[in-house]
């Protein structure tokens, strides 16, 4: 059971891994991006799509980061051009954006919601020789897709990033003082554009892993408020890749358990709520240690 | 490039803001080498005058000269590119990096995929730093610093990025007298190698002491320019005001007798990381008594304020309001049982600028008669009772349902006393009663401060004029790390005694 668990919880992480630190990049940069659900979907999508028409993984994979991060692109646009309120204009891109592919797998699919594909490829499963057979850690190890391995490389490489490279610095500069950054000849809002880029580039592939790394089918709800998960997985990390990590793997973890009870003779609609609530207990815990923090340190 | 007449300067500089001649055709030269001090009281178009030297705003008419020549500056980068840089008043520095990181933004040495050269980094800051005669923890995040330090390496930001024009605005107001001293020394070694600066200030001794020539600034205008060896400070004063001002003096009282209006026992106080902020601080105010508080900004005089207001609650310790334990209580409650307040930061805490003048007048007791009745407003009576108080405070305003942020700033501050003294607190604190307000404006405000406390009121006096508290305190608190290490009152009061322990050397 406890490998079973395991194995699923590797490959659930994944793609709130991947949109989390996406995430935590875009907030560091000054912008808290609400609409990584329509980024997430928009991979989804084209990844089915591109695999059925390539038979290629890799090119399927590509083509969900240049979607997800043009989708990006537009959405950092209105904020930071038109000043549009990030928070109306991220829920309403996901209300958008899951209207328009809606609207596409309907009038060139005539499809209600969910389609199948012909010689969709899926994303290999590297199997480790060696490993694979050793409990815990072959379930944990062995048999996932390039993107798992990307996503937990990511959390160093975006630390190291963040904290030791010119770009890193900038973007923190950017996010914290726009001012300040204006006044040192910087472009801020340049640098926020690029980070939402990342951003949707990285919520394209999780939702490709969503796509062609698990089930082989596309469908409208596929992404499934995931993108939120992983909001809060970046909430609770405090910005540090390597906490955010652990937020994404807890809320991956807590996925997996009902996933596995669903079978069990507990009702399937409240089991799924499961890693939902685990998040909601954990957000509270932060926000009522943060209110005695505050009390004591002034408004 | 030979050495230019005129490093940086203006010819005919006019700007306008609607109907409000902000600058009129004002003239002047800063020659290289050279500090040339620039003061104004409020509204006298300083800010704008160095917006426009920043390249921030463009000149109606005229224009900035630097070398010379007349230039058009489009943005702060450009004006940047020709040498000059600016230290503004809110320093422009980013709160969650460290000092090193701040120092190289936009500059940063750089080695294969743009990994930063820290090691080289650190060299080049700690060879401006000992260029500059300071030694400095360049880990530290901003946050954390001191604020002397900050500004420290605001300058030697500009300095690393090759400006050799500097111009500093206000850049005294927030240190001690010992950091101010070493900031001039600073200024004048930068002078000596060959730099300009331009020294925004009005605090007239520091300008007479550090500047070889000054300009005066008045309505827009250039009114004089002198020199410390033809000026004063009385006459600095009256040219920038246009008349003779009277601030108010008080001989310092002693009162040791009635109960105390406000008080503290034991009081501490900790910052978001638990560290200690307040180490047990014990105050009385008693009737009829100014007692003034003094220290390098950030020893724990905010900590104070938001102790006694409620803002924050004290971690340890006992605040009693009028003979009324208040430790527990809310803001309101507080305000209710005889505290008033003058907020140190007027546009967020002391009014609500989208607001109108008349609400702010009366918010607080906007709930109770006669400003409301049965759960509704009663906008007649609360315009009527606002003008009134407006009146009594000298705001000058055009229509009270105006929102508060069309005032002045010196007015805004007016409206915050109007609506804190109207209500007749017993207790009063006032944090920083005239930052940003002209001299007219300050000694109004004294006036109001004085004439509170002679009726019986208590005043709990924050100030980083240490000639404010010198003027209006009859005994002077001195904290240092959050703790009180001396008090005078009386005659022993001198600047140079309270400048030692505010540093926390035995007086």
């Amino acid at each position: 059971m406890i490998d079973y668990v395991l194995a699923a919880a590797a490959l659930l992480t994944t793609p709130l891994l991947l949109t989390a630190i996406g995430g935590l990049i875009n907030r560091l940069g000054g912008i808290v991006n609400l609409g990584l659900e329509a980024m997430m979907l928009t991979g989804a999508y084209v990844a089915l799509a591109m695999s059925s028409a390539t038979q290629s993984w890799l090119v399927a994979l590509l083509a969900a980061l240049a979607a997800g991060g043009a989708v990006g692109l537009l959405f950092s646009l209105a904020v930071t051009r038109l000043e549009a309120n990030e928070i109306v204009a991220g829920v309403g891109l996901n209300v958008a954006t899951a209207g328009l592919i809606g609207f596409i797998l309907k009038d060139y699919y005539h499809s209600s919601g969910t389609i199948r594909l012909p010689d969709v490829v899926m994303l290999p499963r590297i199997v480790l020789p060696g490993v694979a057979q050793i409990p815990i850690a072959g379930a944990i190890l062995s048999g996932k897709d390039p993107l798992t391995w990307l996503s937990w490389a990511l959390v160093p490489i975006t630390a190291f990033v963040l904290s030791r490279t010119r770009a890193g610095l900038r973007l923190r500069a950017a996010g914290a003082a726009r001012e300040a950054a204006t006044a040192l000849g910087l472009r801020p809002l340049a640098i926020r554009d690029a980070s939402t880029i990342v951003a949707g580039a990285l919520a394209g592939l999780a939702g490709a892993q969503l796509s062609i790394g698990v089930v082989g089918v596309f469908s409208v709800g596929m992404s499934g408020g995931r993108a939120f998960i992983a909001l809060a997985a970046f909430y609770f990390g405090r910005n540090r890749p390597g906490l955010t990590a652990v937020g994404a793997a807890l809320f991956g973890l807590f996925d997996a358990i009902q996933i596995y009870l669903q079978g069990r003779g507990v009702a399937p609609e409240l089991m799924q709520m499961l890693p939902y609530i685990v998040v909601l207990v954990v957000l509270t815990a932060i926000g009522v240690g943060e209110r005695k923090r505050r009390l004591l340190q002034g408004v | 490039m030979a050495n230019p007449a005129v490093r940086i300067g203006a010819r005919g500089v006019t700007r306008r803001f609607g109907a409000v001649l902000a600058n009129d055709a004002i003239d002047f030269s800063a020659v290289p080498g050279a500090i040339r001090g620039v003061v104004g009281g409020n509204g006298a178009g300083k800010t704008t005058l160095m917006r426009i030297l920043q390249g921030l705003e463009q000149p109606d008419e005229g224009a900035v000269v630097l070398n010379d020549e007349p230039v058009t500056l489009a943005d702060p980068a450009d004006a940047f590119a020709r040498g000059v840089g600016m230290v503004h008043q809110e320093f422009m520095l980013v709160d969650e990096l460290t000092l090193l990181e701040n120092l190289i933004l936009g500059r940063e040495p750089v080695g294969p995929g743009g990994v930063i050269d820290r090691d080289k980094a650190l060299d080049e800051a700690r060879r401006l730093a000992l260029s500059a005669g300071v030694e400095l923890d360049w880990g530290l995040k901003v946050s954390e610093a001191p604020v002397h330090v900050r500004q420290i390496v605001e300058i030697l930001r500009l300095l690393y990025r090759g400006a050799d024009v500097l111009i500093l605005d206000e850049p005294t107001a927030v240190l001690a007298p010992q950091q101010v001293r070493d900031l001039l020394n600073l200024l004048r070694r930068l002078r000596d190698e060959g730099r300009t600066i331009l020294f925004i200030s009005h605090k007239l001794d520091e300008v007479l002491t550090v500047c070889d020539a000054i300009t005066v600034l008045r309505a827009g205008k250039v009114v004089a320019s002198t020199t410390p060896a033809e000026a004063n400070a009385g006459r600095l004063a009256e040219l920038m005001v246009g008349e003779t001002v009277d601030f108010p003096r008080r001989v310092p009282q002693t009162r040791a007798v009635e109960a105390p209006l406000l008080s503290l026992r034991g009081v501490k106080a900790l910052d978001s990381r638990g560290v200690e902020r307040l180490a047990g601080i014990d105050l009385d105010l008693r009737p009829g008594e100014v007692v003034g508080i003094a220290g390098v900004s950030g020893s724990g005089q905010d900590e104070i304020v938001a102790v006694t207001t409620g803002l924050r609650r004290a971690a340890a310790g006992r605040v009693t309001i009028a003979g009324k334990d208040a430790t527990s209580l809310s803001v309101a409650a507080r305000r209710a049982a005889g505290l008033g307040y003058i907020s140190a930061d007027r546009a967020h805490e002391g009014l609500c600028l989208a607001e109108s003048i008349a609400a702010n007048v009366v918010a607080g007791r906007h709930r109770a008669r006669p400003f409301a009745r049965g759960g509704l407003l009663r906008p007649r009576t609360i315009r009527e009772h606002a003008r009134k108080a407006l009146d009594r405070f000298g705001v000058i305003y055009r229509d009270c349902g105006d929102a508060a942020r069309n005032l002045s700033g010196g007015n805004q501050q007016r409206v915050v006393i109007a609506r804190e003294l109207d209500r007749q607190p017993r207790a009063l604190i006032a944090a920083q009663p005239t930052r940003g307000v002209d001299i007219a404006g300050a000694a109004f405000i004294h006036r109001q401060i004085l004439a509170f406390a002679a009726s019986g009121g208590a005043v709990l006096l924050v100030s980083e004029e240490l000639e404010e508290l010198l003027t209006l305190a009859d005994r002077i608190v001195v904290l240092h790390r959050g703790a009180i290490v001396g008090e005078v009152a009386g005659a022993e009061r001198s600047i140079g005694r309270i400048g030692r322990m505010m540093l926390g050397e035995a007086a």
